[in-house]
């Protein structure tokens, strides 16, 4: 196939003359810039929230530690929160994600952890529920759009306008021409989505680095995804109003439908009755202890703490170390169902993943969240960090609880810091062979049909 | 305007969908959906309901069988409250999945509504969950749309158009049968599902049927028909102005993701970023800051709590808290409690407030996009919106604060302040306290609620008339 450059001339110059094609273009550039504007705006709240942890969290420390005075450790150990922050990647502006849903911010105490994992952030759930129009979407959702808008009438347009005729009684090839168009709509395409990432590197200040060239990557074969399929329906040789219909059935299906479907499936399939489970059995775990014999709690306790068992635990009254054993063996009590929680999140994780690879579109948005650290994965692995920082925080003050010493002899600016780098930053690996896969059936059977569509049909009318 | 006219038009209207294959196949899709989507919501509410039932009833009897203990050490024991979909949620799940499902109540805290949906889900949920009122709120607009809009061009295409006029019908009798045939198409093939859904799926899952929500479902069937209603206008209207069925079809579609997709989401990313809620930390330092200044009940100079003391003994008429028949040390932690509630409140319905700001922006944005008034009112009559979800939030607040302020009197009266620590009262004092109960937002406030999407929706109505109106008075738009 020999392209032309005189074809391709005028095919881009016939392109670009239409006013829609220049509106759709400006229509998304907005809308990309809008959406670099609303993550920067969400991400930077938050982050503005996490960079003043630090100074909350000396205030409150200094405060307990004032009113202490006088008290045992034991005593003023109750009171103090201790604040953790899930550090937003640099990529998250991009990709928020469901970073908006779960708390991005936990403050805990050195009681049963359960029961203080799931504080939600506080959020207008309407906003929520309509989502982000981050920049993510403008490429998941709207880029198709625009790829349909391009491309519906690619041939049509001329076979309603009297022209194809005429194309095809002159043209050598029209294999060569109908790649030409699609040449030409695929460049246009690719530009402008190359014009709005490069923005958005700039605008949201994405390093030059890995993720964002992978960022780059699914959105290229997902654009890539979209134009096959396209090119698809195109070489099915039907009317514009049919190629559009069709289109954006597909649009629908693929961003609605079967999404919607999907979930239903996934949260009907693995239920997670283990969320209220778990905060009951916490709940109950730890106060009935108060009523039963000291010495069972307090072996649980030395179960995983041996070396207290040498400081005396009166079995008549109240004591701080009971006290935060209790608490732990709380805590021990929902270690299953807590167990069992997270098991089934992975699973839910998995399974979408797995019905993912059917739907480009899941998928593609799947990609960006997990390149973005923004998924539920993070979460999860958030979620799982805040509890080794407790079992840090809790053995910090184990010693000077069980020593019974004073709130003023401790120096309550030596306890743990939470260490953020555990949590985020491991932007996993985001293959995009799925993409491509689907984009090669796309375009094989596109090519297939064009040859017995438009092709032979053509030699018939000849012969 | 000729009736009997536009009754022919109309007749005619609706022969002609019946007679073609795409409405049929269409429909038999929608169909699919609606029923798969009403069977999942129904059968996840009910799941749901019986659910949140089972640890509703192990928590109050938890409660219930406490042995003697410490009252305060009921007051941190706590309750649990899980929050129970309403009975027409199955058919709209609005924000169910977006809010907390349980809250945790107990003494000198306010904690979250915790363990929403969302928070347990992939991100699969944020692409739109599949409800009956999704299919009906975005994809029946699009079946009218594939039905009609060829339905004035089309004519145009033929040169049908030109000998209608020519005989005694005007053009406003041809758009308005047109819309008539259309929009009867559309009620017969829909409305009736609607009502078996929403009179069937509330029965079942609540074994019985009551006025109110009778009247709710008959609103949600009459705004719904209201909606296919405009909708059908703005489908005729756009495709008597367009040249042909292509262009009217392009026009329609864009028009569609603009008022479905693009608009709905850009009004409220628009409203949560002019007017700025705090966040959790800077919310709970603002009420910190201020409890600070109204009490500190931790010290023992502080003017507050010193008057309290002062103003104590002098009632009695005693000079030592240790002397007093009441017990000192409950009566601050009322005080504390009364305190904190106060500003908690003060704060809270300020952040209330904040979010409906950022609400009413997709109120306002009504008056140009028909689908927003729509799903707003649908979401406040089956239950799922935000004034539902700040009310459980205000009344378990409420139940939290009654709760604590018996527990406290409990603690006044019968714990002596001299070893205050090891006394234990009957577990006979808190049996006698009631279960929480949440009283749903009543049908009257939710319309108060919805007046400006209602004012829209009509509003909508009388601008599809008129639109219809000023275009078959245009002669450009006859050709």
């Amino acid at each position: 196939m020999k392209i032309s450059s005189k074809l391709l001339h005028l095919e881009v110059r016939n392109f670009f003359r239409e006013k829609t094609v220049r509106w759709a273009i400006a229509g998304l550039v907005l809308f990309g810039l809008y959406s670099f504007y609303h993550g920067k705006n969400v991400i930077g709240s938050q982050l503005a929230t996490i960079s003043s942890i630090p100074s909350v969290q000396k205030t409150h420390l200094q405060h307990i530690a004032e009113e202490g005075k006088g008290k045992s450790v034991g005593t003023t150990a109750y009171y103090p929160f201790f604040y953790t922050a899930n550090y937003p990647s640099p990529w998250a502006s991009f990709s928020i994600g469901q970073r908006d849903v779960n708390a991005f911010s936990l403050k805990i105490k050195i009681l049963g952890i359960e029961g203080q994992l799931y504080d939600s952030e506080l959020t207008n759930p309407l906003t929520l529920l309509v989502g982000n129009l981050d920049a993510a979407f403008v490429f998941i959702f709207l880029f198709p759009l625009l790829i349909i808008a391009f491309t519906y009438n690619t041939v049509s347009q001329e076979q309603e306008h009297g022209v194809w005729r005429i194309v095809e009684t002159n043209a050598p090839s029209l294999l060569t021409i109908i790649f030409i168009k699609l040449l030409v709509r695929f460049s246009a395409v690719v530009l402008t989505a190359s014009i709005v990432f490069l923005t958005g590197v700039l605008l949201l200040g994405l390093p030059f680095s890995g993720p964002t060239f992978q960022l780059f990557l699914v959105i290229v074969c997902y654009l890539l995804f979209w134009f096959l399929l396209c090119a698809f329906v195109i070489s099915l040789g039907k009317s514009s109003s049919f190629n559009a219909t069709a289109l954006v059935s597909c649009w629908i299906f693929l961003c609605m439908l079967f999404p919607g479907i999907a979930n239903v499936l996934i949260s009907g399939q693995i239920a997670i009755p283990e969320a209220l489970e778990t905060t009951v059995k916490q709940r109950e775990g730890y106060h009935a202890k108060w009523d039963l014999p000291k010495k069972p709690t307090m072996e649980t306790f030395y179960a995983a703490y041996p070396q207290y068992r040498k400081y005396p635990v009166p079995e008549n009254e109240y004591s701080p170390g009971w006290y935060y054993a209790m608490q732990y063996a709380g805590e021990v009590e929902a270690r299953e169902s807590a167990g069992q929680l997270f098991d089934k999140l992975a699973q839910r994780q998995a399974l979408a993943e797995q019905i993912g690879i059917f739907n480009p579109v899941i998928y593609a948005q799947q990609m960006l969240n997990r390149i973005a650290a923004t998924d539920l994965t993070n979460h999860i692995e958030y979620l799982q960090s805040v509890k080794r920082y407790h079992k840090q925080l809790r053995e910090f003050f184990y010693p000077p609880i069980f020593e019974n010493e004073q709130t003023e002899h401790l120096d309550w600016t030596s306890y743990p810091k939470y260490q953020p780098e555990a949590a985020a930053m491991n932007a996993g690996n985001a293959p995009v062979w799925p993409l491509i896969v689907w984009s090669v059936l796309a375009g094989l059977s596109a090519i297939l049909l064009l040859r017995r569509n438009f092709i032979q049909h053509t030699r018939r009318q000849n012969a | 305007m000729h009736l009997h006219l536009i009754r022919i038009v109309a007749l005619h209207e609706i022969r002609t969908v019946f007679r073609s294959k795409m409405p049929f196949i269409l429909y038999s899709i929608l169909l699919a959906m609606l029923l798969l989507a009403g069977f999942v919501g129904w059968n996840y509410v009910s799941k749901f309901n019986a659910q949140q039932a089972r640890y509703t009833t192990e928590v109050q009897d938890n409660w219930m069988n406490q042995p003697e203990r410490h009252p305060h050490r009921v007051a941190h024991y706590g309750y649990l409250v899980f929050r129970e979909k309403a009975p027409l949620s199955f058919f709209d799940f609005g924000l169910d999945s977006y809010v907390g499902n349980s809250v945790f109540l107990e003494a000198h805290r306010q904690n979250t509504v915790n363990m929403s949906e969302a928070g347990f889900s992939n991100g699969m949920l944020r692409f739109g969950e599949l409800s009956m009122a999704l299919v009906l709120q975005l994809l029946v607009p699009l079946f009218i749309i594939f039905l009609g809009f060829a339905t004035v061009a089309g004519l145009k295409q033929n040169g049908v158009l030109k000998i209608l006029l020519c005989q005694k019908a005007s053009y406003f009798d041809i758009l308005a049968g047109k819309t008539a045939g259309l929009v009867a198409v559309t009620w017969l093939l829909f409305l009736p599902l609607i009502l078996a859904a929403l009179i069937g799926g509330a029965v079942l899952l609540q074994n019985e049927i009551n006025a109110e929500l009778l009247l709710r479902s008959g609103l949600i069937l009459f705004v719904y028909a209201v909606y296919f209603l405009i909708i059908t206008m703005i489908v005729t209207g756009v495709s008597a102005m367009s040249k042909n069925a292509s262009n009217a079809l392009i026009m329609l579609v864009l028009g569609w993701m603009v008022c479905f997709i693009v608009i709905p989401k850009s009004a409220q990313t628009l409203g949560s970023s002019l007017y700025k809620a705090p966040d959790k930390i800077a919310f709970e330092q603002a009420i910190e800051a201020e409890v600070r200044k109204e009490g500190d009940s931790h010290n023992p100079d502080d003017p507050h709590f010193a008057a309290l003391r002062a103003n104590t003994l002098k009632k009695y008429g005693v000079d030592s808290v240790h002397k007093l028949p009441v017990n000192y040390g409950a009566m601050v932690m009322q005080e504390g409690e009364r305190i904190t509630s106060g500003i908690f409140g003060t704060q809270f319905n300020k952040l209330i407030e904040t979010y409906q700001a950022q609400n009413a922006v997709s109120v306002i944005l009504g008056f140009f996009d028909p689908y927003l008034p729509l799903r707003n009112i649908s979401m406040q009559l089956c239950g799922v919106d935000f004034d539902t979800f700040s009310e459980f939030q205000k009344q378990t607040e409420q139940y939290r604060f009654d709760k604590t302020t018996l527990i406290n009197k409990i603690h006044l009266t019968q714990i002596s302040y001299e070893n205050d620590r090891a006394q234990k009262v009957a577990q006979s004092n808190w049996q006698q306290m009631p279960p929480f109960e949440f009283r749903p937002v009543p049908l009257a406030a939710t319309i108060y609620n919805a007046k400006w999407s209602l004012i829209a929706l009509l509003f909508w109505l009388v601008a599809g008339a008129a639109a219809l109106g000023f275009i078959s008075s245009q002669r450009k738009f006859q050709l």
